[in-house]
């Protein structure tokens, strides 16, 4: 495997809002080596979802390249980049979206739909990734069954069923309540520390970048030079 | 897990809705299956006669008419009888059994010519004699003998409408035909009808069987040019032709069908469509979750076309059930005086579950195809 689990090279991304283009990122450069935990901080519409929608390739730059794991996501089809998402991304949202008509087993199953495991395998997976998340006693619950904290951690579940090469975390405790969010950075760490896994999470929260190895600051489209890293 | 499963559970999420949808095409469906099997029935009362060289003469005013008597010598004699044989009278009685729906065709006929004219019937040389030897006797198809629980001896009356006359007969023998279809007639003696009739000799009907086919076109030439300056002209036909006049007056019947069986679909198309177009709305987040996962747009797709070919399958296999049960077992007909059968073919149901499978996919492939090309991100962001 690479050194470098994430490589951004002057990417840009440009929105166009009725023909007016809007530049939200200009010239970035981002290097994750591999088994990194990193904070992408910065203030509300500075593009931190946007450069994690693009290193997740569900989105593409309009400059750049972006390179995950040794591979440029540049030349990729729609097809190949959907692989690409399925073998390396596990992502983790703001808002969980889990499937609310599937359980939480079900739930964290679906990734696992699109290999070719058997499925006894799956359940065995399925079943790992719940006991890493400490839910394994609630694998038949709906989502509205419950709790917030609970389904993230289902949902996590489902972003590190496939052994992905790299988690990516939307503001994943920016809905949770202090203890929630306590039980949710602590499974990262852990997944990172334990599992060696390398995540790049999108925070508003200095207590949760806190948590990262290292923490990088967007400001306006631009990466700024990074604060002191903390944890 | 798998995606027939994922299939189900999202058909089921809105249960009133998809419950509602449901019902909705299979009542659709109920009555598209309806009219098709009226048709097709329509069209098996044809194709029983399909095959026979057999040639009808009729009044050339129409069937009200009855033909001259003195017909017959001419079509007994020599010009015709190197193209055809079997001379038979058939008169249409109508007529009532105990009550107007009990529909069943009564005819008077020439017992003697009956047998050899109707070939494809099975019946006991002792049965056939007992018929010939006893004027006021019938014979009936074994199909509608068990439809009313007649045996052997059993006297039948018939009241009259089209003739001032009611005929009682015995029951002497029992046929076999080659469908249930055939079997729903009553033959009794022309000659004890005409008996009855006082002796006015009315002959709605001469039959005959052409030797060859190529005795057809010769028999109709010589029939209708011997009549043609008389006071009663004939028409001459072939056995299909003859059966096509009472289907050219359910021809119109046919179109109509057909464009309201188009009609129909589109219904349910659009009724599909909708409950598909809102369902698809309310997915969007849950279609760019998918997608992140790594499923392509020919997933999105399957799973949208798949939900929507799922549910009006289930409208279809519904209403084919309620059908197949009402009509095919409990043998229900809407009207026993047009369809003493009112049997759902298995072609109907092949073409209705075929129909329910292109609506489903009709309905469905505007909203899935704008799901699975809409971008992730503004999915996610609910950008619709
Ligand atoms: N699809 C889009 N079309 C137009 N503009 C967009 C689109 N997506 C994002 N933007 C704009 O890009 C800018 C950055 O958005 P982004 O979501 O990346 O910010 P963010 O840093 O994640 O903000 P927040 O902290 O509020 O989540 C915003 O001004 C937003 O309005
Ligand atoms: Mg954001």
């Amino acid at each position: 495997m690479s050194e470098l689990a994430v490589r951004v090279s002057q990417v840009a991304k440009t929105y166009y809002r009725d023909q007016t283009p809007v530049p939200v990122l200009e010239h970035i450069d981002l290097t994750v080596p591999t088994g990194e935990f990193l904070a992408l901080m910065g203030p509300s519409g500075s593009g931190k979802s946007t450069l994690l929608n693009l290193i997740a390739g569900i989105d593409r730059p309009t400059a750049g390249t972006i390179e995950v794991a040794g591979q440029s996501l540049a030349g990729l089809s729609e097809r190949a980049l959907a692989a690409f998402r399925s073998r390396h991304i596990g992502f983790i949202f703001q808002l969980y979206n889990l499937i609310p008509v599937l359980s939480a087993s079900e739930n964290v199953e679906l990734p696992l739909l699109l290999t070719h495991l058997s499925r006894a395998e799956r359940a065995q997976h399925v079943r790992a990734a719940l006991d890493i998340v400490g839910l394994a006693d609630r694998s038949d619950h709906l989502p509205r069954q419950l709790s917030g904290g609970q389904e993230q951690r289902v949902a996590i579940a489902r972003a590190i069923v496939t052994d992905p090469t790299l988690l990516l975390a939307d503001e994943p405790t920016g809905d949770l309540d202090k203890k929630n969010e306590e039980e949710v950075l602590v499974l990262l760490q852990r997944l990172n520390r334990e599992f060696k896994k390398t995540i790049v999470m999108v925070t508003h929260d200095p207590k949760a970048a806190a948590c990262a190895g290292r923490t990088v600051q967007l400001e306006k489209g631009a990466l700024a030079v990074a604060p002191v890293a903390a944890g | 897990m798998n995606f027939l499963r994922l299939l189900l559970r999202n058909a089921l999420r809105g249960r009133l809705r998809t419950f509602l949808t449901v019902c909705g095409s299979a009542f659709l469906m109920f009555v598209l299956v309806f009219m098709l099997t009226a048709l097709s029935e329509m069209d098996a009362w044809q194709g029983t006669a399909a095959t026979h060289l057999r040639i009808a003469v009729q009044h050339g005013t129409g069937l009200a008419n009855s033909l001259p008597i003195t017909l017959e010598p001419f079509l007994r004699g020599e010009t015709i009888a190197p193209h055809g044989y079997c001379i038979c009278k058939l008169n249409w009685f109508g007529g009532i059994y105990l009550d107007p729906h009990n529909f069943f065709a009564r005819f008077a006929t020439d017992h003697l010519a009956w047998r050899e004219l109707f070939d494809e019937f099975a019946i006991s040389q002792a049965h056939y004699d007992a018929w010939c030897a006893q004027k006021d006797s019938c014979v009936v198809g074994a199909a509608l003998a068990a439809k009313y629980h007649w045996s052997i001896g059993q006297r039948v009356t018939v009241l009259g409408d089209i003739y001032p006359i009611d005929v009682t007969t015995e029951i002497v023998g029992i046929f076999n035909g080659p469908t249930p279809r055939d079997e729903e007639v009553l033959y009794f003696r022309w000659d004890y009808f005409d008996e009855l009739l006082g002796g006015r000799k009315l002959v709605g009907t001469y039959w005959l069987k052409a030797r060859t086919p190529e005795d057809i076109p010769k028999l109709k030439e010589l029939i209708d040019a011997h009549t043609r300056n008389s006071p009663d002209p004939t028409e001459t036909m072939t056995e299909n032709e003859f059966g096509q006049q009472f289907m050219e007056m359910m021809g119109n019947v046919k179109g109509l069908v057909m464009n309201l069986g188009g009609v129909l679909l589109v219904i349910m198309v659009l009724m599909t469509a909708n409950t598909v177009a809102m369902s698809a709305r309310e997915r969007v987040v849950e279609v760019a979750v998918l997608r992140t996962l790594g499923f392509r747009r020919i997933h999105v797709l399957g799973l949208f076309l798949g939900e929507a070919v799922l549910v009006s399958l289930a409208g279809a296999v519904l209403s084919l059930g309620i059908s197949y049960v009402l009509f095919n077992v409990l043998r229900l007909s809407p009207a026993p005086e047009y369809f003493p059968y009112f049997l759902v073919e298995r072609s109907t149901m092949v073409l209705a579950l075929a129909a329910s499978v292109g609506c489903g996919l009709a309905s469905a492939a505007i909203p899935a195809l704008r799901s699975a090309r809409r971008p992730i991100v503004d999915g996610l962001r609910q950008i619709i």
